[in-house]
């Protein structure tokens, strides 16, 4: 492998970016703007996602019956539903159980001793857990039909799907307005990077000329201006990079800390770190593809050879 | 050596045939020739000399370099082509930040020339023309008979074995001019066929070499010992 030409073609494109370091500067930091908005939308929809996921999973039926259920009747139903294939487990509570729970998550004391042993309005329930949270619509319909409505008071699963609904709603909302914003900046960038190579296509003509006329090679006219482009790519993402841990490190976390307080915090951290490597490979690829792209281009326009 | 058979062109500008540049020429340049091409602005030498370092195609006829048709040639065989006709024109081409020595250095480079290579070729090329003393002065710092000295070298650094020179003294002084004109004559002794395109009177006559008159793109006169003749 001849590493001479690859060499002399990486430093003229080096010179270059230098030559034109003011134009090459605004192409850089429109790309690092460009990239940071699309991993930040990108690390938005993580994060929305993988609440709805640990939401989704946590989810369960819980049927509450009627006092006047017989315990037969609930015993019944729970094998009933033990034999699904659909269902992983089906957990009886019963009043005091239920009780017991009430009371470890209430912390005001008068609202705890509202409820007691001896007058107790809570109903017994099956906590049931499914394989597949996707099924529980299934399960949910099992239960809803008119042969239980005389034992069964309430399913749950209406109310949690209806926060389920909302998470998805946000994340689809969070989502488009992600590809508009990113769409948006990915057409500047492309426009700014288009021009400035075409100056920098301009602003060395003489010395294209000159190369032409002492018989350089093609790869050696053109391949500068796509090491230019791709510096972009990368000089961008790498600031773009460094600005998103500032970002997250300096002011997002106190404020998160601030408001949500340290454990959110902590889990912030531990999740950008976690996706850093998908974060700085979305990055690179989408700022060298534009970058080279660009300068593709640009010089298949205004580089006659 | 070089050969052109019938050859014609005629620029098309927005559709409409202009009158042709060239019209039916016919030249036969054998080795080792000394070849002065003259004729007023607009007789065709400048058209004559793109189509023999291939910067246009002619609209008919072929153009022989070494037996091979250069009007064939594949945009990617172009480089290859051109490092074996040197080139050198009357405003010199010569990169303003760059010093005397990568001037000359730099058309090595984009070829991929070994460093050994150019450290070895670029002083004796530069001795060749005189220069050397002058290596790491800027084209800005030099005079325009030196800069041509210079865009001589480069020309020469592929060792062509055809250097062509468009009005290379066109910009230069009748004492400059004739030093670059002796030094043209000393490649072409050292066994490098030279064509040299000029509208300079003096120099064709003093030169006593072949002249070829262009006018109105035809070939006029073509005599082995001419003189500058209208």
């Amino acid at each position: 492998m001849n590493w001479i030409p690859i060499k002399r073609i990486t430093k003229l494109g080096l010179t270059n970016f230098w030559r034109n370091r003011w134009l090459s500067l605004a192409s850089t930091l429109v790309m690092t703007l460009t990239l940071l908005i699309i991993s930040t939308f990108v690390v938005m929809t993580l994060v929305i996602n993988k609440t709805t996921d640990r939401i989704k999973s946590k989810m369960d039926i819980t049927v509450y019956f009627k006092d006047t259920a017989t315990t037969e009747e609930i015993a019944n139903l729970q094998q009933q539903l033990a034999s699904r294939a659909d269902v992983s487990e089906v957990k009886y509570i019963s009043k005091e159980e239920a009780l017991g729970i009430w009371q470890e998550q209430q912390k005001n004391q008068r609202i705890k001793e509202l409820v007691s042993s001896t007058e107790n309005p809570l109903p017994r329930s099956l906590a049931i857990k499914s394989t597949n949270p996707s099924e529980l619509n299934n399960i949910n319909d099992y239960l809803s039909t008119d042969d239980f409505s005389l034992i069964i008071h309430k399913i749950s699963y209406e109310e949690n799907k209806a926060i389920i609904d909302k998470l998805l709603a946000i994340t689809s909302f969070v989502k488009k307005i992600g590809w508009l914003f990113s769409s948006l900046f990915i057409i500047v960038s492309v426009l700014v990077i288009l021009n400035t190579i075409r100056l920098a296509i301009f602003t060395r003509k003489d010395e294209i000329e000159i190369m032409r006329l002492v018989g350089a090679s093609d790869k050696f006219i053109k391949v500068p201006f796509v090491v230019e482009g791709s510096l972009y790519g990368v000089i961008a993402s790498v600031l773009a990079l460094v600005l998103m841990v500032i970002g997250i490190y300096v002011v997002i976390a106190p404020l998160v800390t601030q408001y949500l307080g340290a454990g959110v915090t902590e889990n912030l951290k531990s999740f950008f770190t976690s996706h850093i490597f998908y974060i700085i490979l979305i990055q690179f690829l989408v700022g060298i593809v534009i970058g080279i792209g660009c300068s593709m281009f640009s010089i298949r326009k205004y580089l006659k050879v | 050596m070089i050969e052109l058979i019938g050859v014609s062109k005629s620029y098309n500008l927005e559709g409409a045939k202009s009158p042709k540049a060239l019209d039916n020429i016919n030249i036969h340049i054998g080795k080792g020739e000394f070849v002065s091409i003259v004729g007023q602005s607009g007789a065709g030498k400048s058209t004559l000399i793109k189509l023999l370092i291939c910067e246009e195609r002619p609209s008919t006829g072929k153009i022989l370099i070494a037996n091979r048709n250069i009007v064939q040639l594949k945009p990617s065989e172009l480089p290859y082509f051109r490092r074996k006709v040197g080139v050198v024109f009357q405003d010199f081409k010569l990169l303003p930040q760059k010093t005397v020595y990568e001037n000359v250095a730099f058309a090595l480079e984009v070829c991929e020339a070994y460093p050994e290579e150019i450290h070895d070729k670029v002083p004796r090329i530069l001795d060749l023309v005189g220069m050397l003393k002058c290596k790491d002065k800027l084209p800005g710092e030099i005079s325009g008979g030196e800069r041509q000295r210079v865009s001589i070298a480069r020309a020469l650094v592929h060792s062509p074995k055809i250097l062509i020179a468009d009005e290379p003294t066109g910009n230069l002084d009748p004492i400059n001019a004739w030093e670059i004109i002796e030094l043209l004559e000393r490649i072409n002794k050292r066994g490098t066929i030279v064509i040299l395109a000029t509208h300079n009177k003096a120099i064709v006559d003093r030169l006593k070499r072949r002249v070829i008159l262009l006018k109105g793109g035809k070939i006029v006169s073509d005599q082995m010992k001419g003189g500058y003749v209208i």
